[in-house]
This record gives structure tokens, sequence and C-alpha cells, in this order.
């Protein structure tokens, strides 16, 4: 992690210059006093989580006493862990979690990608009308329409013959593959793609498909990135409509799962333990590629240029 | 710019044919449930019921919108003819409810609020004070958030843009928050909005020795507060790297410029980098605005719209009655009204800003 | 390499063979779904044990266990879960539901009556009250293994360090302002931080309606009157008024606190008293052991209150089994099995055979008040009325309200306003069939 000038991603970053070196330092010292402020008000609640999720019950209340010790870990104990694998099975709702924000958002890719394409760069009959539809349909909450969503994927009949989707992976899964936002997202990239790249293949004779593909999907891998991160973002936290959906645990996702422990008797240093296993691993993701994700929207639609 | 040549005939059938698993997608799974919203919200249909759903036409809205209001006469002395006063020389007035009751015109209203004004007392009456109070409530969160949030996350993108040592960590610690759930960071933060034992007042109270307590969450009046504090905090990292990605963006070369025509920091800000950003700001406003609207899940979890409809949103609401009252034609009249609402405030900010991500 | 072919397409076969047969089971046993409300970690595990020694006892019925989202805190989820599966005619054979929601269920056609299944034995050893909970127009739609208590618990030491009166049965029950000095002394005591822990971290939902409403109706009020289904004078009368302004006084004095951050005040001693249901009775035994005193409910003057109803059984109409689901029933009902959960859970066991068994509530065991309170008319069920999730979400809307500084008067006001509206949306809730 180290300011090293020679990294690309640096290179546009805004130099701090300043003639004199006095100025400079106190700057310096501004700059890194906020920062940190910012750091401690982000940081908190997410180090009280994780530091309470090795305490046990008690001490977790006692230590609140003393804002200090509610930071620093004592009497470090897995017993949280070990009560919420032998309470609920974790594994099983982290695979289902990850399943389905995997399956979904690779899906997305794909679907979001080609409709987004043909509304960028082809030409045809129709396609204003079907944009602002788009537009129109990516405000819809879906907290909102969750149940005449639920009657409707009730009656849909599945591959093996059953009627009804609920409680099962691809309820969670189907209905949010295509994704207004998503296509919207992809729709800004691609039309600033210059034209004169799949000018020179279609005159060589290429279909619109080989176009997108060779040509719109290799350059736009930014715009892939940040509408993975942002969709994947949206399925991992999703609550209210597994809630409906889902009934048993072998379909139940995390943020279903950890409201097994909101019962008659709350242990909260369980909460923290379940709360810290569903973000530790989202964090680590995140700080390894970081970078890379900056890179991503930086370079995709997102900034709106 | 348009191609003169290339496929022409075919190219309308290929982009049906990539078009198709999406709009076949949002068709069922969004067009299909917003109009059966709104064929429902047409009907008194029940949740669960036995009773058959019935059409009523706009009733459903006539119930949401209801308002009136009434001035208040004070009560009369029977004997001098004159207005009763109380102790302190204070008109007395009658109750509300009574007049409410009294008058077939107001059959299903409910008193609202009352004020003091234009020295006569007011009372406002309304079928659904809760609807009303939740439009006021979004708009309020709406109105604070997208200038706060993205204040905050731009002076954030501005810090951890410069060259700084350990630049990486502080971006990966403010966006920290945003790769967490919401269901659980809002339970998360009920314990530290507590009162008395959560570490938010104890901090509170070490830095000014016991004198800013608050009632967070538990308060009408500073509940709604609470709410936006967890929101920004949530998603801030997240236009700060949309606001980073805008500041990326920008060609050193202007910088340099603005350098040698001899402007300092702030000129630079003023001149290069804010005109530059200005499509950053409009896509994290709109996108804030749209996101902002759809507020529920930390209501749900944390206050349940309360104390006092005081955090009552509109898609809170629109869940609230439709799905745990069952009044599903109800709610669904709020979702539709939810849904032009905020397509003509999008509408309205789209004209306003006239950004360039218009159709083309 | 023709070989390997040969012997790999085998060995897949086989393997097939063999998934096959470790999927089937081994008889056709009929399966029952059933869902769980979640309850307390100790009950959990307990009820999660009782469907393994049925599923272990017999091969023709698998019962499936599932648990469904938490009940309390954070609200509604298992009630969502509920009326989703409800909307989706998802619903599995046996349900576990909160006694007064039963109602709605039953009256919207989704329970199946049990009267034909239950011998006239079993009826006749069934507590009264869970009888009582259990029937909606003439018919019993569910039935619990125990039925709840909501009772007042202290320290012996910390009474007598008051110096306050220690009522021993429910005849010689604090008065109104006998218990306003007992509040008053303990919260002097030293080491005290509040006097009374009212439970109100489980937030604004069913616990008000469960633990205040016999407030109100001590006072004189009530939630509505079930004649009538209108909950005009009873619930925003004078009475309820002055029940409202002294739970809110209790806030106000410092008496008890809005915002205990988890279950344990009175455990760890921050308060000297809990107001609470018999699910936290065993826990705070285990913490003081004899010193710890469950207390009958105080007398507030027009009567003497309290809750009662619990959660119960229920076999749905969306069962192809019911006859098989009543077999598991008709095993969860018997006293070994009633004492089983009861003994975990400190609930009053649902059957008189079972409650003459049991230590902890027989004639001078320590939870014998619940009994008491049960068998003296004293415990009164929620409204028995297909409206009762509008009556009770209007009343702990309400209360959260004046808790926190609404207008007593006017919240009760829109509480009758609500109610009457949702009587008037469902056509007076006419009765069907």
């Amino acid at each position: 992690m180290s300011a090293s000038p020679a990294k690309t991603s640096d290179r546009r970053e805004q130099r701090v210059k300043s003639p004199r070196p006095v100025r400079r330092t106190i700057t310096l010292a501004i700059d890194y006093g906020i920062m940190i402020a910012l750091a401690l008000f982000f940081l908190f609640p997410i180090v009280f989580m994780i530091v309470s999720s090795f305490k046990p019950e008690k001490l977790m209340f006692d230590d609140l006493k003393t804002i200090l010790w509610a930071f620093i870990p004592r009497d470090v104990t897995l017993e949280n862990y070990s009560s919420v694998f032998r309470r609920v099975p974790f594994g099983r709702f982290m695979f289902n979690s990850t399943f389905i924000v995997l399956a979904t958002v690779s899906a997305g890719m794909l679907v979001n990608s080609m409709i987004a394409f043909a509304l960028a760069r082809l030409r045809w009959r129709g396609k204003t009308l079907i944009l602002s539809a788009i537009i129109a349909l990516s405000i819809v909450p879906l907290d909102a329409i969750v149940v005449p969503l639920l009657v409707l994927v009730n009656g849909f009949p599945w591959l093996d013959g059953t009627i009804g989707w609920l409680d099962t992976l691809h309820v969670q899964i189907i209905p949010f593959i295509a994704d207004a936002f998503s296509i919207f997202l992809f729709y800004q990239f691609f039309i600033g793609i210059p034209r004169d790249f799949d000018e020179a293949a279609y005159i060589d004779g290429a279909s619109p498909v080989s176009v997108y593909r060779r040509i719109i999907v290799p350059l736009s891998r930014p715009v892939f990135a940040t509408v993975a991160i942002l969709q994947a973002l949206f399925l991992w936290s999703s609550y209210l409509w597994p809630l409906m959906a889902t009934r048993g645990e072998d379909s139940r996702p995390l943020t279903v799962g950890i409201t097994s422990f909101y019962g008659q008797d709350v242990k909260w240093a369980q909460i923290m333990a379940f709360a810290s296993m569903i973000t530790i691993p989202v964090l680590i993701l995140f700080l390894l590629f970081q970078k890379w994700f900056v890179q991503s929207v930086a370079a995709s639609g997102l900034k709106g240029a | 710019m348009r191609r003169s040549t290339g496929p022409t005939g075919h190219e309308t059938v290929y982009a049906w044919l990539m078009s198709a698993p999406a709009l076949i997608g949002l068709f069922i799974f969004v067009a299909l449930p917003l109009f059966g919203g709104v064929y429902w919200s047409l009907t008194n249909k029940r949740l669960i019921s036995p009773l058959p759903t019935e059409y009523i036409g706009l009733q459903n809205y006539w119930n949401l919108l209801g308002l009136q209001i009434i001035k208040l006469q004070p009560e009369i002395d029977e004997a001098t003819g004159a207005a009763q006063v109380d102790l302190e020389g204070n008109p007395i007035y009658p109750r509300t409810r009574t007049i409410v009751r009294g008058n077939p015109a107001y059959s299903g209203f409910r008193e609202w609020f009352t004020t003091d004004v234009f020295g006569g007392r007011y009372v406002v009456i309304a079928r659904d004070p809760t609807f009303l109070r939740s439009l006021i409530n979004t708009c309020v969160f709406v109105l604070v958030i997208v200038p706060g949030q993205g204040g905050l996350a731009l002076i954030m993108a501005l810090l951890v843009n410069q060259r700084l040592r350990g630049r990486y960590v502080f971006r990966t610690i403010y966006f920290s928050p945003v790769v967490t759930s919401m269901a659980v960071l809002a339970i998360v933060w009920t314990f530290l909005y507590n009162p008395d034992q959560g570490l938010i007042n104890r901090f509170l109270s070490a830095i000014t020795f016991g004198r800013f307590q608050p009632d967070w969450l538990v308060s009408a009046d500073s509940a709604l507060l609470a709410i936006i504090i967890l929101s920004a905090w949530q998603a801030a990292g997240f236009q700060m790297v949309i606001f980073l990605a805008g500041l990326q963006g920008i060609p050193q070369s202007l910088y340099e410029a603005a350098q040698i025509d001899g402007g300092n920091t702030w000129q630079q800000f003023r001149h290069v980098t804010i005109p530059q950003l200005r499509n950053t700001t409009i896509f994290v406003i709109i996108s804030t605005t749209i996101l902002a609207f759809r507020l529920f899940t930390q209501v749900d979890v944390m206050t349940k719209g309360g104390p006092q409809d005081a955090t009552v949103t509109v898609v809170f609401h629109a869940v609230d009655t439709g799905f745990r009252q069952q009044k599903i034609g109800y709610g669904s009249a709020v979702t539709v009204l939810f849904f032009i609402i905020v397509v003509t405030i999008a509408l309205i900010q789209r004209a306003l800003l006239k950004s360039d991500i218009e159709v083309e | 390499m023709n070989r390997l072919l040969k012997h790999l397409t085998l060995l897949l076969i086989l393997l097939l063979l063999f998934t096959t047969a470790a999927l089937t089971p081994a008889q056709d046993a009929v399966e029952l779904e059933l869902w769980y409300h979640g309850g307390t970690q100790e009950e959990n595990d307990e009820t999660r044990a009782q469907v393994d020694r049925f599923n272990a006892m017999q091969d023709a019925i698998q019962v499936n266990f599932v648990e469904l989202a938490g009940s309390l805190v954070a609200g509604t989820g298992y009630n969502d879960a509920v009326n989703a599966a409800a909307v989706a005619g998802d619903l599995p054979c046996i349900l576990d539901l909160d006694g007064p929601n039963l109602y709605n269920y039953a009256w919207a056609g989704f329970l199946a009556p049990m009267d034909d299944y239950m011998s006239d034995e079993l009826r006749a050893d069934i507590l009264p009250s869970l009888i009582d909970q259990g029937t909606y127009n003439g018919k019993i739609y569910a039935m619990g293994q125990y039925d709840s208590g909501l009772a007042l618990v202290g320290r012996v030491s910390l009474l007598e360090e008051a110096g306050v009166r220690i009522p021993s049965n429910i005849d010689d029950a604090w008065d109104l302002d006998e218990f306003n000095g007992v509040l008053a002394s303990l919260q002097a005591l030293e080491g005290v931080q509040y006097a009374i822990d009212l439970k109100m971290n489980y937030g604004a939902g069913e616990w008000y309606t469960y633990a205040f409403s016999p407030v109100v109706q001590g006072f004189g009020g009530d939630l509505i009157d079930t004649e009538t289904l209108s909950a005009e004078a009873v619930l925003n009368g004078p009475e309820a008024v002055a029940a409202m302004e002294w739970i809110r006084s209790l806030f106000e004095n410092g008496y008890a606190t809005l915002t205990p951050p988890d279950d344990n005040e009175f455990i760890n001693g921050n308060a000297a008293m809990g107001f609470l249901g018999h699910w936290m009775a065993t826990g705070y035994y285990e913490a003081f052991g004899d010193d710890m005193i469950v207390l009958p409910v105080v007398n507030f003057g027009a009567r003497q209150a309290t809750g009662m109803g619990s959660w119960a059984w229920s076999i749905t109409t969306q069962c192809d089994h019911p006859d098989e689901a009543w077999t598991f029933m008709e095993f969860m009902l018997t006293p070994e099995e009633i004492l089983s959960i009861t003994n975990v859970n400190a609930a009053v066991p649902g059957r008189l055979s079972a409650l003459a068994m049991s230590e902890l509530f027989g004639e001078g065991g320590r939870m014998n008040i619940f009994v008491q309170q049960l068998e003296s008319g004293i415990a009164i069920p929620r409204p028995i009325t297909p409206g009762y999730p509008a009556v009770t979400s209007a009343f702990f809307t309400a209360m959260d309200n004046i808790i926190k500084g609404g207008d007593i008067q006017m919240e009760l006001d829109a509480a009758v306003d609500k109610i009457a509206q949702d009587v008037a949306d469902n056509n007076g809730y006419p009765l069907q069939n």
C-alpha cells in the first residue's frame, strides 16, 4: 500500500503541491486529522461489532460502561461463534447467499449488457420507448411490489413439473437477473464508445452478436465490474423478499438466517458473531480488490461522462 | 452520427433477440407486479380474507389523500354568551373528536394536528394522517440525505484522492459499511443508539460532560435524525468511490494550466474540479434521490415507523398497510402514488440538471 | 482405453444407484412440515428434541421441523412469513401460532377444526384456558402444550431490605397505592438503578398488548367490547387514560427504563423487580435461586387482571394428511411431552394431569402463582375476534407513542378509530359457514 509514483493508478491522482514545507506540514496534519476522525466514525460500529463478538455476553455489557474497553478485546472467547454454528447451519446460509449472488450476477451481466447493446448501438424501431420504460422501471422499489410478485411466482411452474417457486434458490435468483438500473449503466457506457469500431466490423460482414462479443464486451470490462459489484451488494443485503419467499433452512440466505437470533431471548454477543461473519469476508474481498474497484468505476460510465 | 452502411433489415431482428431475455424478465418480474398493484389499488382486496374482492374505483386514493381543515369555535358560556376561558385566560375549545364524529361529512377522518394561527385554532384532519406524514418524512429524508451524504462523500473523495500515505486504508475504511448488509447494521446501530447504555451517548456524554444526551430512536424529535445518520454513514462510502472516479478522470493538464495561471488550491478547486465533476455530481444526485426514496429496511428493523409516525416512510407504509395490516388494495394504492411521485420528481430533476444522460 | 471407458460407465451406474437408494426413504413415510416460531434457545432445543423423538418412535410419519425468523425483537418476522405463505397457499401442515392470531386465520379458512379428533378424556384434561383460547365460532382450531403466565418477580432479600410487605398469593396482591410505595422504596435502595424491568426491549409489538392491556383492564378499561367489536369508550375512556397515565409515570419517575439493552436487567441487578412472562423465570431462578420469588400481579382497583394465552399448534386446511398431523399433535399433548417442555420454559402445563405431576407448578411450587392466576379467572384472554391483528397493532402503536411522549387521549382515540376502520373494511367480520 505504498504510494509509489510509478503505479499507473497514481498517475492521475492530484498532487499535493505547496511551495513552503511548513505550510505543507500544517495542511498534511489537518488532512490526516480529518481523515482519522472520519475513519473513527466509519469504523467504530464495525470494530465494536467484531470485538464484542469475541467477548462473553456479560463482559460485553460491562465493557460498554467505559468507551475504551468496548473496543478492546479481552477474555477472548470463540464461544459465540461456536454457538452460532450449533444453533444454525451457518455454512448452508453462506453457501445460499454466495450462490444466489454469483448466479444472479453472472446471468445478469449477459442479459443486461445484451439489451443495453441493442439499445445503444443498434437501429430499430421502439428502442426509445423501451429505454424510457426501463428508466421508469428502475425507480420501482422491490419492497413495494413484493406481494404481487409473491402471488405471481407462486403460480409459476418449474423444470421438475412442480408449481410454485417458493422456498427455492431460483426464486431468489431469476426475478433479479434482469435489472433496469444495470441496463441503464451499461447503456450509458456503451453509448460512449466511438462508432468507428463497429463500423469497420460491419463492413467486414460481422453480425451484431459478434460486434457485441468481439468489440463491445472487451472494451467494457470496467462497467461490467461496476455493475457486478453493485448488483452483488444489493443481492447480498436483500431481506424482505427472502423472508417472504423462503421457508426452510435449505434456501435461506444469511440476512434472514440472522433473524433466528432475534427470538425471545436475544443473545447480543451471538448476533455480533453472526454479523461479523457476514461482514468480514466481504471486507477482505474489498480490501484485496479496492484499487481495481475504484479504477473500474473510474473507467466506467458511472462518473457520468 | 448515423451509420450509412451495415445490416439494417435483420438489425431489428438481432436487436429484439438480444433484448428479449431482459425484456421478458423486466416485464414478468417488475412490470406485471406493478400492473397487478395498479389493478389491486382499485379494489378492496385483502391479503387473506374469505370476503369477495370488490371494485371500489378510486376510493383507496381518496382515503389516502383525504384532508380537511376545520376552524374550531371556542366553547360558549350559555349564561353570558361569551367564550369560555380557562384559568390562564385562554379560550376553551371542544374536543376535535366530538366535532369529527358529530358531522357525517367528516366520517373516516382523524385528527392529524392542531395549530394556533391567525388568532384562531385550526385542526387539520385527514383520513390517513400516517400516509401524509410518511410523504413528509420521506421528502425530509431525501432533502437532507442527498446534499448531506453527497457533500460528505465529496469531502472524503477529495481527501483520499491526495497522494498521501495510507490512502488505500482510508478508502477501505470509508467504504466498509457499504459492503455490510443494512438488515444487520440496523440491529447493531439500535444497540449503539440506546440512550442509557449505547456507545454513542456514552461518547457524547464524555465530550459534553453529560449535557447532550439525545434519546435517538426513542423520541419523536430525534428518531428521523438517527435514521438519517445511519443511512449516510452506510452509503457515503459508495458515493465517495464515484466521486473518486470522477476526480481521477479530470485531466492533470487542467490543473497544470491553472497553476501556470497562478491559481491557488481553492481557485483550482473552484474552476477546475467543480466544473469537471458536473456529470459525476448529477449522477450522484439522481441515483441517491431514487435510492433515498426507497428508505425501508432501517425503519422496519429499528423503529417500525414510530414513535408517533416520526420515521414512517412511504415504502414502509405500503408494506405495513398492504402486507402486515393485510389491506393489499390499499397498500397497492400507496405504491402506485409513490411511483407517480418519484417518476415526476425524477423527470423534473433530469430536466433541471439537463444532464447528458438523456435518451438518445 | 475401451476397458477404461467400460469401467467408468459401470462405476457411474453404481454411483447413481447408490445415490438414488440413499435419497429414497426406506419406507414411504408421510412427510409433514411443521413451522416453529423460534422461542427461547432452550425451548427451541426441546421442541426439536420432541419432534426427533416422535420421528424416531414410528416409521409412518416424518415431521420436518422448520424454524422461522424471530418473533419478538425486530418485530414481525414470523407473522410476515406466515402471512406470505397464507397468500401463496403454501402453509405447512402444522403451524405454530401465537394464541390470538389464530382467529384471523380460522375466519379466513386456513385452519382445520380439531374437535372430531379430540377424545372426551383429552378434552376434559386440557386446561380450560387453553380450550377457550383455541376456540373460535364454537370449534377448536389450535391446541397448545402450555399456557403462559405473566407476573411480577422480585428478590426476597431486596424486598426485605426495602421493608415492604411480600404477598404470598393472589388474594393478598398489592394494590395500586401499595405498589407505588414498593416501587419508590426499591428505587431508593443502594445499588438499584431502577425499580422494575418492564421488558421494553421487546419493542412495540405483541408484548405491549399481552403485558399492558391487563393493566388497562385492571383500571377498568378494555381493548374492545367483544360483543360489538368496538373499542369506543373502553379503550379511550377515562379508565384507559388513567391506566396509560400510570404506565407513563413509571418511566417519567425513573422507576423503569424505555430502553433496556437486553433481557438481563433483572439478573444483572440493574432492576430490582421484573414484570414478565413465564419464559424468563427459569433463567432468573438459576441466577438467584430461592431468593427469587414470583409475585401476583397488582390489583389496580377495578379488577385484578393478567395476561394469558401462548403459542399453540394448528393443523392447516392446506395439509394433505390431517390425520397424521393429529397423530403428531396427540404425541405432543401427552403429559410426558408437555412436562418435558414446561420444565424447560417454565410455562403452565396445558393438561391438568401434567399440572398435577409438576413440581414447579403444583401446590407450593415456586411457579404456582401462575396457576392461581389462570384458575381464579384473573387471567384474561386477549379478545377472540378475527380482527385481533388490527386491535393489537392499534393498541401497541398507541402505547408506544404514549410512553414516548404522545398525547394520551389523542393516541387512544386514534387506536379506537383504526379498530373501527378495520371492522368496517371487513364488513363487520361476518361469520363464515
